[in-house]
């Protein structure tokens, strides 16, 4: 654990990952405090200053009702990380359970799981939200059901594929034999071996779970205004370019910048934990 | 005469985040034309790191420091440069591997791959001219049926028959040298045992030198002219097969031949992990030529 | 029967068996909805009486199996129903919208494959040089960011800032062309109007490199990563120990067997590619299946939100049973299974 930090923070790229995703974090938390104009979050409206290009007073210009882009990415940062939380925290243990039973029990329990996983896995991501927006209320709370719903299967196929090969292992049969209860050889024994691959993609999802969700609202399938999203930041600016620029770009680079951060963690990571198995 | 190979007061270190670490402390030896000479030490000795050196793959890796004298045939081997150097490979050296089935590449038949190693020699050859010398060099490795084995991919053949494959190819090019990294210690003992016989009668048709790198005295004691014991990086002993096996002069080659099983019996002598004795200077026979 | 045969054999049945669950799936999905969809469809000014009718001829008022029942049996004639945003047969509206959806993301794969592997195996022979830092950074940066993003940041440079192509459609209004496969890159050519060709491929251009840009980073990743586990084994020091070049080696000797599992998740990039055709579309104003798809879901459209994703998931299905037989047919392993089963 130690260790892995240490290389973490030795190497440049995954350095500045974590400075980025440290910045986006601490952007989130003390959206309150850093946020030039805090009331610009809600439905404020300030048209002496609207659609304002970047300058020494909004940092990243104003928007059509002359809102302070700035504070509103640093706003829609917190919901950004929120939501990728949310997500993760929920569909991960569901993935990671339904695919060690699928993976160590084989048989019928295997059979009925990922012949599910496979379905929701032969919907392309994006379409299977995009469908659940659709039929539910484009609200934050039903776009991390439909987010979620879409990612769980990713993890069952993934500790799936760990389970299914630590099953024939040596230290699995050892353990069996001594008698070890299933439920002791499935968590003790067979998850430690999956955790690496799990950790290193929840950092990697991280970063697509804001892309996903971005997406969402992009479509006007998410978050709804007032609430700030770089989504549908991106997609309300879109029909001013290119005059009005800043727009579009600020929040298209916010949402690169965190996505990119997360990555680069998640690829040190992968290369770190990969090595040491 | 000329040497083959003769290599002078060669070092290996690596740089990495622990400082320099020296693998090779200056290791010499030289064969000569048609000669079979065996390297021999236990694994992490250094033998296979100085098959690759002679090669010039080991070069190309980084934080590598290789030091010492190269000579091969006429050639300075530090001077001619990587390009040169590569083109002796597979044409005037060629190697065999430890593991013939994961040797060969799994995605491509035999035939392609040994089409590829033909093409490295000499003169352009049309497909059906390579085809036909496979056939032919796989026949003189006693495969009975050339052209089942070419439209064959390694996996669908045994240890065995990939690892005449192996030795067929080698040699496709005539080569000056081949380097036998601990050859068939991946098959069973008799398959092992047939392979070997089967080399040694090439090598000596085809007036090859023979680097033989080996961890197992028994099968050297058969097969090499001469010996080299090698020891954490340094040449211990040296001399003629017979000499080295009638009387061995320094402690670890002693250590070594204990440690041979024995069908009488009695266990086999453990090889301490270090001992001060087997850094005692290097015992030479002299030469049997 | 050939290996091949039987493999493609049983990948149509589990693909089958996989659409079926997606049909329930979604089924299921379009009936949690909360309201009535009659009353949805039919708007706030219907009577009692029009919105029963049209609740019994939706089969609404009987259980949702039986209902599920009647999906099937429309769906084996080739009937997804009626939409009841375009008041056309929702197979008609997807042959209408989805050639050129499949238009955009078919360039956009092959921009991917013909990018992403070569860039890959650059960075893969080159490891820990200048070039891998490049082209790793770069793809890293591709996989960073949604194609919408992409697909702004791109119009802004190359179509508005440099004015080199068009901002938006898929060919000029001076052009007509008879639609013949609904692709019109294929149309024009059919036509004989290579002006009209060469007006299409340009106006495909932006959007296929922004829907292309993470696919490209993401086939650049994996290939490196392939192929790098590939220079680890020894066949590749046996290629080099018999004197091939480093480029035989990187293009021949080790590329090959790292396609091989690179192609999977190839395919599933593909399917991703379904997906973010809808952001592209949005910002390109394509005429693609993603105006007609976020219209119908914006009105709770039940039978085109089905069809919809049905035809999508279909289609996703089919690309993997291609890649399917394309690793059964680039890797002997596969290919020669029944020697060892036999």
């Amino acid at each position: 654990m130690k260790r892995t930090l240490i290389i973490l923070l030795r190497n440049p790229l995954s350095l500045l990952g974590v400075l980025l995703v440290l910045m986006v974090i601490v952007l989130a938390v003390f959206a309150d405090f850093i946020a030039p104009f805090p009331d610009h979050k809600g439905a404020v409206v300030d048209f002496v200053y609207f659609n304002q290009a970047p300058s020494d007073r909004n940092l990243m210009g104003t928007d059509l009702v002359g809102r302070d882009l700035f504070s509103r990415i640093i706003y829609a940062y917190r919901i950004s990380l929120m939501l990728g939380v949310v997500v993760l925290v929920i569909s991960v243990p569901i993935g990671v359970l339904a695919g060690l039973f699928a993976g160590y029990r084989g048989g019928k329990t295997e059979f009925v799981l990922m012949r599910l996983t496979d379905v929701f896995l032969s919907i392309p991501p994006l379409v299977l939200a995009i469908a659940m927006m659709g039929v539910l209320e484009p609200t934050l709370l039903n776009a991390m059901l439909a987010v979620t719903a879409m990612w769980w299967p990713w993890y069952a196929r993934l500790v799936y594929n760990v389970a299914r090969s630590e099953r024939e292992e040596g230290y699995v049969l050892a353990a069996e034999v001594i008698g070890a209860s299933q439920w002791h050889i499935c968590f003790r024994e067979i998850l430690p071996n999956c955790l690496p691959a799990v950790i290193t993609k929840m950092t990697l999802d991280m970063g697509f779970v804001i892309i996903i969700a971005s997406s969402l609202s992009f479509l006007g399938l998410g978050v709804q205004p007032p609430t700030p999203d770089l989504g549908s930041m991106v997609a309300e600016g879109a029909r001013y370019l290119p005059d009005s620029w800043w727009l579009t770009v600020f929040p298209g680079l916010a949402i690169l910048v965190a996505v990119f951060g997360f990555n680069l963690i998640g690829d040190a990571l992968r290369e770190i934990l990969g090595a040491e198995q | 005469m000329t040497p083959v190979l003769a290599i002078e007061n060669l070092h290996l270190g690596f740089k990495g985040y622990t400082g320099y670490t020296e693998v090779l402390h200056g290791i010499s030896l030289s064969i000569n034309p048609a000669e079979r000479v065996a390297l021999v030490g236990e694994s992490g000795s250094g033998k296979s790191v100085t098959a690759r050196i002679i090669l010039g793959l080991l070069q190309e890796v980084r934080g590598a420091t290789i030091r010492g004298e190269l000579r091969f045939l006429q050639h300075d081997l530090n001077s001619i440069g990587t390009k040169h150097w590569r083109d002796l490979r597979g044409t005037r050296m060629s190697m065999i591997f430890q593991d013939p089935t994961s040797a060969l590449n799994p995605v491509f038949t035999v035939g392609v791959q040994f089409i590829e190693v033909l093409r490295r020699g000499s003169a352009p050859l049309s497909e059906a001219a390579a085809l036909s010398r496979a056939s032919a060099l796989l026949q003189s490795v006693s495969i009975n049926d050339p052209e089942r084995v070419l439209q064959a991919y390694p996996f669908q053949l045994s240890g065995g028959m990939n690892q005449r494959v192996m030795i067929a190819m080698a040699l496709a090019n005539n080569p000056a040298l081949l380097i036998a990294d601990e050859p068939g210690t991946a098959l069973d003992v008799t398959v092992q045992a047939q392979t070997l016989d089967l080399m040694n009668q090439l090598v000596a048709s085809h007036n090859t030198a023979m680097l033989f790198i080996s961890h197992n005295l028994g099968v050297v004691r058969e097969f090499a002219d001469r010996i080299y014991v090698i020891y954490r990086g340094r040449i211990v002993e040296q001399g003629p097969t017979a000499a080295v096996f009638n009387d061995p002069g320094h402690p670890y080659t002693r250590a070594l031949m204990a440690a041979v099983p024995r069908i009488t019996g009695g266990g086999i002598a453990d090889i301490p992990d270090t001992s001060d004795e087997f850094l005692q200077p290097c015992v030479n026979h002299g030469s049997a030529l | 029967m050939s290996a091949v045969v039987q493999l493609l054999l049983r990948r149509l049945g589990i693909s089958l068996i996989v659409l079926v669950g997606v049909s329930m799936l979604v089924f299921g999905i379009a009936r949690i909805i909360p309201g009535d969809p009659a009353r949805i469809a039919l708007g706030p000014n219907a009577t009692v009486e029009q919105i029963a009718k049209l609740r019994s001829s939706m089969h609404l008022d009987e259980s949702i199996v039986v209902q599920y029942g009647h999906f099937i049996k429309d769906l084996s004639r080739g009937d997804l129903g009626m939409s009841l945003y375009t008041n056309r047969p929702v197979t008609l509206d997807i042959a209408e919208f989805l050639p050129a959806t499949l238009e955009l993301v078919i360039v956009a794969g092959l921009l991917m494959i013909g990018i992403g592997l070569p860039l890959g195996r650059w960075s893969a022979r080159y490891r820990g040089r200048l070039a891998d830092h490049v082209i790793r950074l770069v793809s890293l940066l591709g996989v960073s960011a949604p194609s919408f993003v992409w697909a702004v940041i791109l119009m802004l440079l190359f179509a508005f800032f440099l004015p080199l192509f068009p901002i938006a459609g898929r060919i000029s209004d001076t052009y007509t062309i008879e639609r013949v496969t609904g692709f019109l890159l294929v149309d024009t050519l059919w036509a004989g109007n290579f002006q009209a060709f060469s007006n299409a491929l340009w106006h495909i251009v932006l959007p296929a490199f922004a829907l292309a840009l993470s696919g490209i980073g993401q086939a650049a990743r994996l290939t490196r990563a392939n192929m790098i586990e590939t220079y680890d084994k020894p066949y590749i020091e046996m290629a080099q120990a018999y004197g091939f070049s480093g480029r035989r080696i990187a293009n021949r000797f080790a590329f090959k067997p790292s396609l091989i599992p690179s192609l999977t998740i190839i395919g599933l990039d593909f399917a991703a590619m379904l997906g973010n055709a809808f952001l592209v579309e949005a910002v390109f104003a394509w005429p693609g299946l993603s105006r007609y798809g976020v219209a119908v879901i914006l009105r709770k459209d039940l039978n085109a939100i089905i069809g919809t994703v049905l035809i999508i998931s279909a289609t996703f299905l089919l690309v993997n049973l291609i890649v399917d037989l394309l690793i059964a047919f680039l890797n002997p392993r596969i290919r020669h299974s029944q020697r060892q089963t036999s």
